[in-house]
């Protein structure tokens, strides 16, 4: 049975600051410039936006901020501490505000000078000390995210025979999406022996399979299904959300087997089944490309392919542009920016929108060359449905089916 | 005042099972919160029951010995007190006690350190899975000492793996 709010709400506005390691401006003004392009976007005025979300783990500006620069007077804020895996969570948790009527139409953005201020896995350069939960694992050297979640990564290696080789292809093709991206932070196109020989970060990770950190400030606008249909864009309508949803003792990913596991096997029969699709449905996936090994351990997990069988999927040429089911069309974290997963679901907007903005010329109108070389189109054809399949931690995850009106 | 690695170790007092859990180490016992209860071990350090939601706890000695489950081995350092140290190998140890439970793919698991008889970072060419290890404790300083582990002579009870070079 699908979900009870299936197609009631929708995402109608989205903005972005460009993607930067050097964006010599506040978190403020990052968060105030991607809220008020979302509203522009929406054809929304100050006074028709009430609602305001946002999320950081690190550095941002609160929402009592970012509405004051803009004029907005709110019914309903929150700022909630968390990062990846947020985006899809508020928009659940915005759909619900609207639907009790504490307010009418939401935005919720993440601003972060994730390059120049407060970078994920610390700069090394505060003053170190050893305390609390970090002597479970901090102290043995367990620091950043790659090193957090490396081992999920080798044991789906031993269990299933997966390859380095293998996920290096979701660097490869979101590069090659990255570059029919003009935003996009690594526009360069990369191969799997790139990949191999780029340094080792913790084996088995090499660089290219770690993401890009940036500076960035993206939001969107979430709404009404009755209230979008006034407004300017295209809505991208929502078919099903899950958030944060999470394995057994979700404080560690290491605790509960099997490890390489991912929550996304928790997650995918709470959003597939409010969407009421099956995953032959669905066009375009965004799934969270921290690593090249997240995306494949996320695509597993939702089901896209049989587990333990990731690294074919990956490498099989399904999800580069021009596949059956393209992942990542921005070029993701690993190419675009990070922008803890946001970004990822302002691009699937845009291919519902059928406006991916490419080097088509005529992009704005929809009309697109469908021509995938180097500096060309990255709009997939006839586009319907899009799932993002957010990412915090192997063990929590968050998710989104969109569709086109 | 405890250190390790020339970093300051700080536990806050109220956090009394941690104390206590060092404290252990620190005469050189390896100890798990065992539920009153239920009977089941428990890891890391919880202020309840994950299997039965009892609150109260004993702590029970186990034989610090295990089998590496899951590795990664860090050639880039991030944190300071590792940046002599690369490159060195993070093991996630599971503990001969309690395997399998709750469920076939689950036991007792721990993040720790793989160090060789200087206390050094073992050669990353012999950290795999599979790989028997047992317990060692690094003096932390104030009675207090930290579990890590290193390789042992115990023959494995399946083949090692290694990642491809």
């Amino acid at each position: 049975m699908a979900g009870r709010l299936k197609d009631k709400y929708a995402i109608v506005g989205i903005g972005q600051t460009e993607f930067s390691k050097d964006s010599g401006r506040t978190t403020r003004a990052l968060g105030v410039e991607a809220v008020r392009m979302a509203m522009v976007d929406a054809g929304l005025r100050a006074d028709e936006v009430d609602g305001m979300l946002s999320y950081s783990g690190n550095d941002s500006t609160d929402s009592p901020t970012i509405s004051s620069d803009l004029g907005i007077r709110l019914n309903f804020y929150m700022d909630v501490n968390g990062g990846g895996s947020s985006t899809e969570a508020l928009i659940g948790l915005a759909m619900g505000a609207i639907e009790v009527g504490m307010c009418n139409t939401v935005a919720i953005f993440r601003a972060m000078n994730g390059y120049t201020e407060a970078r994920i896995g610390g700069t090394g350069r505060q003053t170190p000390v050893f305390r609390g939960a970090s002597l479970d694992q901090g102290i043995y050297g367990m620091n950043s995210a790659g090193q957090s979640f490396a081992p999920s990564f080798l044991r789906h290696m031993y269990e299933y025979g997966t390859t380095s080789e293998q996920v290096a292809h979701v660097k490869v093709a979101h590069s090659k999406h990255a570059s029919n991206n003009p935003k996009a932070y690594y526009p360069a196109r990369v191969t799997v022996e790139d990949v191999l020989n780029s340094r080792w970060i913790t084996k088995p990770l090499h660089l290219l399979d770690c993401c890009v950190e940036t500076d960035n400030g993206s939001a969107l606008i979430v709404t009404s299904i009755e209230r979008a249909r006034d407004l300017k864009q295209m809505p991208a309508v929502i078919m099903g959300v899950a958030g944060r949803v999470s394995k057994p003792q979700a404080g560690y990913h290491w605790t509960r087997g099997p490890i390489s596991r991912v929550a996304g096997h928790y997650a995918a029969p709470i959003v597939f089944g409010q969407a009421g699709i099956e995953h032959a449905d669905v066009d375009v996936t965004g799934s969270y490309d921290a690593f090249t090994f997240t995306t494949t351990l996320q695509l597993e997990a939702y089901g896209y392919c049989a587990e333990g069988e990731g690294g074919d999927y990956v490498s099989s040429g399904i999800i580069e542009l021009g596949g059956a089911r393209p992942n990542n069309t921005s070029g993701g974290h690993l190419c675009e920016g990070y922008t803890h997963g946001i970004a990822l679901v302002a691009e699937n907007v845009r291919q519902l929108r059928h406006q991916a903005d490419d080097y088509c010329p005529n992009w704005q109108n929809g009309e697109h060359t469908y021509d995938y070389s180097a500096g060309g189109c990255r709009q997939v054809k006839d586009v319907e449905i899009t799932h993002n399949l957010g990412w915090a931690s192997p063990p929590t995850g968050s998710s989104l089916i969109m569709r086109r009106p | 005042m405890a250190e390790y690695l020339g970093v300051k170790v700080d536990i806050a007092s109220n956090d009394r099972a941690r104390h206590e859990f060092l404290e252990a180490a620190g005469e050189g016992r390896l100890t798990l919160q065992k539920c009153v209860e239920c009977q089941k071990l428990r890891y890391p350090i919880m202020t309840a029951c994950p299997f039965c939601m009892s609150a109260d706890s004993n702590w029970e000695e186990v034989s610090g010995k295990g089998t590496i489950y899951s590795y990664e081995l860090v050639m880039h350092p991030i944190h300071p007190a590792y940046r002599e140290r690369v490159p060195y190998p993070i093991v996630l140890v599971e503990l001969d006690e309690q395997r399998e439970y709750p469920t076939l793919d689950d036991g007792l698991r721990l993040v720790s350190s793989l160090v060789d008889g200087s206390g050094n970072p073992e050669d990353i060419e012999k950290v795999a899975i599979n790989a028997r290890v047992e317990v060692e404790f690094a003096d932390l300083g104030d009675g207090l000492a930290l579990p890590r582990f290193r390789l042992s002579d115990d023959v494995p009870e399946h083949e090692l793996w290694r990642l491809p070079s």
